[in-house]
């Protein structure tokens, strides 16, 4: 599992490569805090996240929770079916922002 | 049309060791019989496919077959020829060795390429098509001989799991048109769909034979059951955290694979994955089981937390997230207390 993070358009966009399981999840948790302190809206890229448990989604709320008082806003795209699948059995698809 | 009567074949190794690879195989082949043939590798199957097509001299004794009987054969490996078109290929063995004329064997060729939905990539080269195509051609080849019995090997174990469909659809309709097969396969689901006689092969013996039902579900000899449940069950043993779940994950997609339910591999990877997080604490050891039964189609995950009383689902405590997946991704779950520990079974 791996997380880069650049800065484009304007926003700061992470792409997610691998599988954010439970083992994943502590280094990928590492990996997005420049996230918690942004001052752009942020795009979670998962065109190559492959899977993601419930300590993944943890991260993506964290993300979620750090934004939200900052007026900021956080999207995702490129989500398979598998993750589409997680999103809708937590409700996730409501709270984040879907781009296509 | 074939009968098989004390078939063995006896290879010698380098050191003039006698190899018994096949040890008095009879049975008689009627037509329009469709058998399946099972067995852990090294049992014999490939060999007595290869000696019933002739392509191997049996050391016991004979093969009867019907005069002017036709077998033809399907490998498990590709194995058109790369230099010619797909309606080369099909066309080749007829005119060399029925003798047709070209126009004849293009006809012909067309007629067995529709029948396996290849006709309208009649002049590709081999290269340019899945492996899938590619199979279907190698079975249009096959069929362009105009067999009376088919022997198929493996014909979909080196394909790539998306086209193993396609391979098994013309395979089926093929039993369905009557035509005579006897093919290898690790793939139960689909013998047990399209074969009307299953053999169990082990140590170079048909151990048992009977229909599929009788073979998957009720197997009367104590080996047919440990293979038939071997691959129908998958287990591991976690004592630590430090378990790797990597591999975990790489053998439960090689089962569903191997289960043909590969649709099903995210439902029991959520599953496994989030009772893991649930229960985290691992110095109780835990048990997992994941199961298939092909005929009732069914899948079962199963976990066993030693020593305790209350299931990580359970827990007044557990992380609303996880429990949320686990409900969404299994069809039910129950929970059974025994003297070892509390056992979580989940349908997927
Ligand atoms: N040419 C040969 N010389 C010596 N031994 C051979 C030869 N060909 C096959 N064998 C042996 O015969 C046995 C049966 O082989 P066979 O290929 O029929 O197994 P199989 O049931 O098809 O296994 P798999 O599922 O792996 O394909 C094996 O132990 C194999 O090593
Ligand atoms: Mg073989």
């Amino acid at each position: 599992m791996t997380t880069t993070i650049k800065e484009q358009n304007g926003e700061l966009v992470a792409f997610f490569e691998g599988s954010l399981d439970t083992a994943a999840s502590l280094q990928t948790e590492k990996d997005i805090q420049p996230l918690l302190t942004a001052d752009k809206n942020i795009l979670l890229n998962c065109e190559k996240l492959e899977y993601i448990s419930s300590s993944g989604l943890r991260i993506f709320l964290q993300i979620l929770k750090a934004a939200k008082p900052r007026g900021l806003h956080v999207f995702v795209t490129g989500m398979n079916k598998d993750i589409l699948k997680v999103f809708s059995l937590t409700g996730f698809n409501n709270l984040l922002e879907f781009r296509d | 049309m074939i009968t098989v009567t004390n078939l063995s074949k006896t290879f010698l190794d380098p050191d003039n060791c006698r190899v018994d690879t096949l040890n008095g195989v009879t049975f008689h082949l009627s037509k329009g019989e469709v058998v399946g043939v099972i067995g852990p590798s090294g049992a014999g199957k490939s060999i007595l496919l290869r000696c019933m097509a002739g392509l191997e001299h049996p050391t016991g004794e004979e093969i009867k077959v019907t005069p002017g009987m036709r077998i033809g054969m399907v490998f498990q490996h590709l194995n058109l020829f790369s230099h010619l078109t797909v309606l080369e290929n099909v066309t080749l063995a007829p005119i060399k060795l029925l003798g047709m004329g070209r126009q004849e064997a293009e006809e012909l060729a067309m007629s067995m390429l529709r029948r396996v939905g290849m006709s309208e990539h009649a002049r590709r080269m081999p290269s340019t098509l899945s492996g899938g195509q590619q199979q279907r051609a190698a079975i249009a080849r096959t069929l362009a001989m105009k067999p009376d019995v088919l022997l198929m090997d493996e014909p979909t174990s080196s394909l790539d799991p998306t086209m193993v469909d396609e391979v098994q659809g013309v395979v089926s309709s093929l039993a369905q048109e009557g035509m005579t097969m006897v093919i290898v396969t690790h793939e139960m689901r689909f013998a047990n769909a399209v074969c009307n006689r299953i053999f169990f092969m082990h140590e170079g013996c048909v151990l048992e034979e009977g229909a599929p039902e009788q073979i998957f579900e009720n197997p009367r000899m104590p080996q047919t059951r440990a293979f038939v449940q071997r691959i129908r069950c998958l287990e591991f043993n976690i004592s630590s955290g430090d378990f790797d779940f990597y591999d975990m994950r790489s053998q439960i997609k090689q089962f569903c694979i191997r289960c043909s339910i590969a649709e099903k591999m995210g439902e029991v990877t959520h599953v496994v994955d989030e009772m893991f997080a649930l229960i985290s604490d691992f110095r109780n050891p835990i048990h997992i089981e994941v199961n298939h039964s092909d005929l009732k189609q069914e899948t079962t995950v199963t976990v066993l937390q030693y020593g305790a009383e209350v299931s990580a689902l359970d827990n007044p405590d557990a992380d609303e997230l996880a429990v949320m997946i686990i409900r969404g991704m299994s069809k039910s779950s129950k929970t059974e207390h025994t003297p070892e520990g509390v056992k979580t079974i989940f349908e997927i």
